[in-house]
């Protein structure tokens, strides 16, 4: 057996038990969403199934109107992720390529805004939105998942602007750019790795976020995924583990697969970015 | 092509002065060097040259317009970069070409400008690569081509050829100098390297601790250095300076060192006479003398490098270095007598540092 071989199986073994602790829910969620209905509370526990139902998915999509709901997190995670990145940028351009007064309160701000956890604020932010007359307006979430994510943004794009040499946009200069053009023709290019990576971190933020959501939403109709499926087992009698965990399934895992697909693509990325 | 006219140009970041009222003329077709060691302040005279600093006080004139507002862009001006600052995104060509295609250049001409360019630097298989498959050299050469296609007013080069190994350097020195004699733009270039500046510049300029030294052809300097950093910085190995007290007698002078010891020395006004000086001798006037006209000195080591000998020295408790292309056989602790031409020594000002 060839030592590189060796290598790869030792780390496999030893990295197995974290692999059986990280796939055990998304297994129990996906034997639970395809069983028929019956099955759900046989004890002892079983991995089998007697019928492998498909039909499971549909029956919730249509009961649990999943449709929506999967617009509605969309909405929210891609605007709110547009909004923190717009207005990041500049931000974190300014803060690598500027000097200005204020600049080091300005990063230890930022720092402090991250020790504060979310939940502390969620009955300031809803008396906010209440004052702007947005409860129960996805776009409320909107403004309040940019603005969570944007010190993590800022930072993480400033650490990478900062490895783009600033002699390009120099160079740029003197072949005759101005400032607008060295930007997109140079500097954005470059940055474009980082600014995948941000986007993807703060796109799954608001894909996750429940708090906020719960908080400001009230008609189901604005509901997101997350409060979704947690309406369908939070305050009923009855609760169809199946159609919960087929809408978690739907949930959590295309997104799951995209994004280690997207990774791969990205760590790349950033090795590309180096170049000198 | 323009002149480039610097006028009592000073430089402060912040609080710190780094540039302390720079006087420099660069002639219309004049291939200027500055020269200086690390953090002399070459770097930053030469970004204000090119517009992407501030300048303090002062005033630079390109051609005959004074451009201390002017930003890079309509400065008309190229600049080499020390590690190049190739775009990394786009390939070779692009790279060339950026500069002409933001002036909208028509598609044929930005093309035969860059082939033209790229021929000269021998980059024409290149042209479709990305700056990363491409040597260190290479890379150097595109970005003389970025600068070339431009037909630019002046050239400005900030330590090109510093990111090279030592062959290339030599090989690449030669090229730019011979592109200069071929082209004659304006050209003002930045090195720490005294031999570069030597080979390459018409004129130097010497530069120290945001000061300018010295300007002047290369011989000009080596031959009358202004004072003791100008004569210390020039040449390899460098100068020896011996310090000692002024005698004059009549037609003969010496100097005698701490020890006693007493060296010839040239003639200069009797003023000087019992006061402190500095005998400088470059290691190649040394020569072997006998009969007690020179001084005694010991061999320490004995550096043959192939051309020449480099002998070290203890002469009067000081460690001097003479060069011979003779080939002596010369052993550590062997005496020998160390003689000078007196017309090619020079005495300084201990104080001052200036030349006698
Ligand atoms: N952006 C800057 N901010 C503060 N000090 C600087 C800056 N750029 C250069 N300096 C200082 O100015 C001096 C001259 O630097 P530089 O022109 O780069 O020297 P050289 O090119 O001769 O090695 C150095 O002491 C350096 O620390
Ligand atoms: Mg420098």
């Amino acid at each position: 057996m060839s030592s590189k071989l060796k290598k790869s199986l030792i780390y496999w073994a030893i990295l197995s038990p974290l692999m059986v602790v990280i796939l055990f829910p998304f297994a129990v969620m996906f034997v639970t969403a395809v069983r028929p209905r019956d099955e759900l509370f046989v004890f002892p526990p079983r991995w089998g199934f007697s019928e492998f139902r498909w039909g499971n998915f549909a029956e919730m999509w249509v009961k649990t109107n999943f449709g929506e709901a999967l617009f509605n997190s969309l909405y929210v995670s891609v605007l709110s992720t547009a909004l923190a990145l717009a207005l990041s940028i500049p931000a974190a351009y300014a803060l690598s390529r500027y000097r200005f007064r204020g600049k080091g309160a300005y990063r230890t701000f930022l720092l402090m805004t991250q020790m504060m956890s979310p939940i502390v604020l969620v009955l300031g932010l809803f008396r906010l939105m209440v004052a702007l007359g947005m409860v129960n307006n996805l776009n409320s979430l909107v403004l309040t998942y940019a603005a969570f994510n944007m010190a993590f943004t800022i930072w993480m794009l400033q650490s990478y602007f900062s490895t783009i040499p600033r002699d390009l946009e120099e160079a740029a200069w003197i072949d005759g750019a101005s400032h607008f053009t060295s930007l997109t023709r140079i500097f954005l290019p470059l940055a474009v790795p980082a600014m995948a990576v941000t986007g993807i971190f703060s796109f799954i933020n608001g894909w996750n976020e429940f708090v906020l959501a719960l908080t400001m939403i009230r008609s189901s109709d604005d509901f997101t995924l997350p409060v979704q499926i947690y309406s369908q087992v939070a305050g009923r009698f009855q609760v169809e583990w199946h159609h919960v965990m087929a809408g978690t399934v739907l949930a959590t895992v295309p997104v799951a697969i995209v994004f280690s697909w997207l990774q791969k693509y990205l760590i790349r990325g950033m090795a590309l970015g180096a170049v000198k | 092509m323009a002149s480039v006219t610097i006028r009592n140009v000073e430089k402060s970041f912040g609080a710190m002065k780094v540039i302390h009222g720079v006087d420099i003329d660069v002639q219309d077709h004049e291939f200027v060097v500055l020269v200086g060691p690390s953090g002399c302040g070459k770097s930053t005279l030469l970004r204000m040259i090119a517009g992407l600093e501030t300048i303090s006080g002062g005033e630079i004139v390109i051609g005959d317009k004074v451009v201390n507002d002017v930003p890079p862009r309509d400065r008309d001006i190229a600049m080499v970069f020390q590690n190049y600052a190739l775009y990394p995104h786009m390939s070779i060509f692009d790279n060339m070409g950026f500069s002409l295609k933001l002036r909208k250049r028509p598609k044929a001409e930005i093309e035969a400008k860059v082939k033209d360019a790229a021929d000269i630097l021998n980059l024409t298989s290149y042209l479709d690569r990305s700056p990363a498959q491409l040597s260190g050299g290479q890379r150097q050469r595109v970005a003389m081509g970025r600068a070339l296609v431009r037909d630019a007013q002046v050239f400005l080069f900030d330590e090109p050829l510093s990111n090279l190994d030592a062959k290339l350097r030599v090989v690449m020195r030669t090229e730019i100098k011979a592109l200069h004699q071929r082209l004659k733009t304006t050209s003002v270039y930045v090195t720490h390297d005294q031999i570069e500046a030597m080979t390459m510049a018409d004129r130097i300029v010497v530069m120290n601790a945001g000061r300018v030294e010295q300007v002047g052809a290369p011989l000009e300097l080596y031959d009358s250095p202004a004072n003791l950093f100008v004569a210390g910085f020039l040449g390899s190995p460098s100068m020896n300076f011996i310090e000692g007290r002024y005698l004059r007698d009549g037609d003969t002078a010496q100097v005698i060192c701490a020890n006693g010891t007493a060296l010839p020395a040239p003639v200069v006004s009797s003023a000087w006479n019992e006061k402190q000086v500095v005998l400088g001798v470059r290691p190649e006037h040394m020569h072997l003398a006998d009969g007690g006209e020179g001084a005694a000195a010991t061999v320490d080591v004995v550096e043959p490098t192939g051309a020449n000998i480099e002998v070290l020295a203890d002469l009067a408790g000081e460690r001097v270095c003479a060069v011979f292309s003779e080939r002596h056989p010369f052993r550590p602790g062997e005496k020998i007598e160390l003689g000078w031409d007196l017309n090619k020594v020079h005495l300084f000002d201990p104080d001052s540092g200036n030349r006698i």
